[in-house]
């Protein structure tokens, strides 16, 4: 096999392979560049965004400095609940831990001084749904899948990389083609500065 | 048909090769926030620009926004911004790609403090990738949400006449199959599970 007929193969097979995260980067792109479009659609539904699953004492020891991970880490495993998680301060006597999947989400609200926990659901909604898998990546998440996944999302970058080079080989070996894809690319490259230098 | 299908697949691919390799770039680097940014993210870092005295007028009951495009205007940075005001000062936060540049105003005592971020590759990149939206009154930076917009149509067009192409050729169709089969398959397991 000569390099430019493996060349049109990765171009192709790659893309094959790695097509339903490119359609899904694209697609949720959308809600990500229309938010308020896709906010003010939800918002006229009259539905809550959050559904009230329990509330309770409870107590929980919040350190004053340092990574809050493993709090949120214990609040899981007292309450049977286990997934992709973060936990953050969100103001001085509230911690928030969130758990997230591609389904569903929890938030749990720990309220320190009345040492109140409270566990709220979110509702489906297909944008977040959207923007929440275009979202995941990194590999602080513990678990297999998780760390694969994050994986996959280089694979992505190397696939994008891959089509570029390989797009702009295929392009160069057609000569016929060379002065308007010229023009394409230079355009291209001319715009963004543009926008780089001017926005 | 077929013709028209690749040549527009090709010269929307060239168009937005720099549109793509940011997004590449960029999105490399935010699955490895940590080990470009640290963890928890560093924030920016500021170097101070100049520190002023203004000496204009606000109309009476000037609002945020309209205190931010006057002072924004005086200073010749005019542009896409966020103001706010935070402990009785006004901030300006001017949303220039490369440098962004923060403007605070003391009203009691009328100081302008300007700043700009020291340059970071990494937090340049998320800038760019999170740049989008029609929410500012700029001509330029609808033009800017418009190439965003034209990049989301670009990537399922790409989808859609990649498909067409793969078909037409019949010798690739049973590894281009086989591809798709084990890609579909694996994100399928990743729905299921994460």
């Amino acid at each position: 096999m000569k390099f430019p007929h493996l060349n049109r193969r990765t171009h192709l097979y790659l893309g094959m392979f790695l097509m339903p995260w490119f359609f899904m980067y694209g697609l949720s792109s959308i809600p990500f560049a229309h938010g308020a479009y896709f906010e003010a659609l939800d918002k006229a539904k009259g539905l809550p965004l959050w559904e009230p699953r329990f509330e309770k004492t409870y107590e929980l020891e919040i350190p004053e400095q340092g990574p809050l991970r493993p709090v949120g880490a214990k609040v899981l495993a007292d309450h049977g609940l286990s997934g992709t998680h973060g936990t953050y301060r969100q103001g001085p006597n509230q911690v928030n831990i969130y758990i997230y999947s591609f389904w569903k989400s929890t938030q749990l609200k720990y309220f320190i001084a009345e040492k109140k926990l409270v566990a709220e659901d979110r509702r489906f909604r297909l944008d977040h749904f959207l923007t929440g898998m275009h979202a995941k990546g990194g590999f602080e998440q513990d678990g297999f899948f998780e760390k694969f996944w994050g994986v996959m999302v280089d694979v992505v970058c190397l696939g994008l990389l891959l089509w570029v080079m390989s797009g702009v080989y295929m392009w160069w070996s057609l000569p016929g083609l060379r002065q308007w894809g010229s023009v394409a690319l230079a355009g291209g490259i001319a715009t963004f500065l543009v926008f780089l230098l001017k926005l | 048909m077929s013709k028209l299908i690749r040549r527009v697949h090709m010269y929307l691919a060239l168009f937005l090769t720099p549109w793509i390799l940011m997004y590449t770039a960029s999105t490399f680097v935010m699955n490895h926030r940590a080990a470009f940014r640290g963890s928890p993210p560093a924030g920016p870092e500021w170097r101070t620009l100049s520190e002023s005295r203004y000496e204009g007028e606000f109309a009476a009951g000037a609002g945020e926004a309209a205190m931010a495009g006057q002072l924004l205007a005086s200073l010749d940075l005019d542009g896409a911004h966020q103001a706010r005001m935070r402990n009785g000062r006004l901030e300006i936060n001017r949303l220039d790609p490369l440098r962004p540049v923060r403007i605070t105003y003391t009203p009691e005592s009328r100081s302008v403090k300007v700043e700009e971020t020291v340059f970071n590759g990494a937090e340049f990149l998320e800038r760019m990738h999170r740049r989008r939206g029609y929410q500012h009154e700029y001509v330029l930076e609808d033009t800017w949400a418009m190439t965003v917009d034209l990049v989301i149509v670009a990537i399922l067009f790409w989808v859609a006449s990649g498909l067409w192409m793969w078909w037409e050729l019949k010798v690739t169709r049973g590894w281009g199959a086989l591809f798709a089969l084990a890609g579909m398959g694996l994100f399928g397991v990743f729905l299921a599970v994460l």
